[in-house]
């Protein structure tokens, strides 16, 4: 669409570059995380994250001070960065922006469903929705029972519209039924995203598109993974996967049929990305999992993504850098609050 | 009683206690770290599915136990603490179960005719696909219910030796002075 993205890409976006280069470049160093590390009491946590760019964050907080305050807190400090990008944006910025809160609504939906099938208050789950992903119709959507209802009722109006094409249906909302909206909800999602910044092409295509494809990977990976054992059948198990990646569409086929992680591993050693992932799993409960493999990669990706300019990748790439600080600063939270510090430096740092 | 019958089984008694001691220890410690691995384990699952997905918001108030504590009594007046699955009810009685259904779907259809309330897993409640480290908090959780009913069953019947031994002893002192 637009060729030659440095012409005309500081006339609408540079500010909101330059401001989040500055972001990044407030991200915990090494440093910090060794400081983290080496507390002894969640005191200890909050005080040395006063010294960073999170300051005061923690200072209303009554005691004790909990991990879930600390994340919570953490959240709210990312969505107000996120508000501001996302108010003062222009098209198709602005877009961009929307499709990356999309899988937070999706997200806060299904924790609303969920919550409902508990008999939890509409309150007490709003409290502790991702502040990125809330829109208006949320304290709808549980009186929603099937999807076909959820749609029409509730989220008819709202971006996530466009992706229940196929997830209509009359089935009543039970664990598993919600479990399949959900993983059929983030798979629209996440090939409408892709096919958005297709269309946008230029730079923003060259870093965003090998992200989505990596993701829409990654979650067939996990689909599979995590399919083992349950009810979930093969054929059902293969509407989840996103189509927008490398796997897309002789790998896919073959996970679709796989059983266990060996033969997971058999159809990711097809394709060069991917062995030297599988490879790093470690076996038993000793080494990596495949949920930290991938999230170093994701990482990598992200941190790429800042060696080129002009493009909307850096917006997203940010969001997804901040998240996995807070899950790394959550992790150590838990290992100190637990008192069990063996793998305490199973973190990934990020600078 | 004779006094050295009398000290033979204060002596296997003892003995007895001593390794009901030594088994209740050993128990304690599995069950200690049992539940520090499964919290732990809780903590992974947390970090791969998201911090709010793993938490207060995804069980309900009110649970079905999985697992109900039975006690028996053994011959020598002992008791014993079992681990039972609560049975599931039988078809005839329509009216609990009916509202049991009730009660989950929230809708006045016709009850299904296939099975009636299982006892749902409580992995389904953090949904159907789940990784593999909250399935290892479950089975660390579940191998600790099992040593806490051993080590309940084990203290009883260390209270029990212990007292028995108390007697044994006042025994033997009323027979001392007497052979003495």
């Amino acid at each position: 669409m637009l060729e030659g993205a440095e012409f005309y890409f500081n006339v609408d976006h540079g500010y909101l570059e330059g401001l989040v280069r500055g972001c990044k470049a407030g991200l915990l160093t090494q440093q910090d995380y060794i400081n983290l590390v080496q507390c002894e009491t969640l005191e200890d946590v909050k005080i040395h994250l006063q010294t960073t760019d999170y300051g005061n964050f923690l200072a209303n907080q009554t005691n004790p001070l909990t991990v879930s305050k600390i994340d919570t807190e953490m959240r709210k400090k990312l969505c107000r960065e996120f508000e501001y990008f996302r108010n003062h944006s222009l098209e198709p910025l602005s877009t961009f922006f929307t499709y990356m809160t999309c899988s937070y609504m999706i997200d806060n939906v299904i924790l609303l469903m969920n919550g409902s099938l508990q008999k939890k208050s509409v309150k007490e789950i709003l409290v502790k929705c991702h502040p990125l992903g809330r829109f208006t119709e949320m304290e709808a959507v549980n009186i929603a029972e099937t999807p076909s209802d959820l749609f029409n009722a509730v989220l008819v109006e709202t971006p996530l519209a466009p992706f229940f094409q196929d997830c209509m249906s009359e089935n009543i909302l039970d664990e598993l039924n919600i479990e399949l909206l959900h993983n059929k909800l983030y798979k629209s999602y996440l090939e409408a995203f892709y096919k958005f910044c297709k269309n946008h092409g230029d730079v923003t295509a060259e870093i965003m598109c090998p992200i989505l494809e990596f993701e829409a990977d990654r979650r067939a990976f996990i689909i599979t993974l995590n399919s083992f054992g349950t009810e979930l059948s093969k054929e059902d198990r293969e509407t989840l996967y996103p189509t927008c990646g490398k796997l897309y569409p002789e790998g896919l086929c073959l996970l679709a049929q796989a059983e266990d992680f060996d033969q997971m591993r058999r159809v990711a050693d097809h394709y060069g990305v991917y062995k030297p992932l599988f490879d790093a799993v470690g076996g038993g409960s000793g080494g990596k999992t495949l949920e930290d493999v991938f999230y170093e990669r994701e990482v990598q990706m992200n941190v790429l993504a800042f060696n080129r300019q002009f493009h909307y990748g850096v917006f997203y790439a940010y969001t997804k850098l901040k998240e996995q600080e807070m899950r790394n600063i959550v992790w150590i939270a838990e290992c100190i609050s637990q008192r069990h510090r063996t793998k305490i430096n199973s973190y990934i740092p990020i600078l | 009683m004779a006094a050295p019958d009398l000290r033979a089984e204060v002596d296997s008694l003892l003995l007895q206690l001593l390794q009901d001691l030594e088994e209740l220890e050993a128990k304690r410690a599995a069950l200690n770290s049992r539940v520090e691995e499964g919290w732990f384990s809780l903590s992974k699952a947390r970090y791969a599915m998201g911090a709010k997905s793993v938490g207060p918001l995804q069980y309900a108030s009110r649970m079905e136990p999985q697992v109900c504590v039975y006690i028996s009594e053994a011959q020598d007046g002992l008791q014993k603490f079992w681990l039972v699955r609560p049975s599931a009810q039988t078809p005839e009685e329509v009216g609990p179960r009916e509202a049991a259904l009730r009660r989950r779907k929230g809708l006045t259809g016709t009850p299904e005719p296939e099975s009636f309330p299982a006892l749902q897993d409580p992995l389904n409640w953090f949904g159907i696909l789940v990784p593999h480290s909250l399935r290892q908090a479950q089975a660390s959780f579940r191998e600790g219910l099992q040593l806490a009913a051993d080590m309940a069953s084990l203290q009883i019947r260390i209270d029990w030796g212990r007292s028995q031994l108390r007697g044994l002893q006042e025994k033997l002192k009323q027979l001392e002075p007497e052979s003495a």
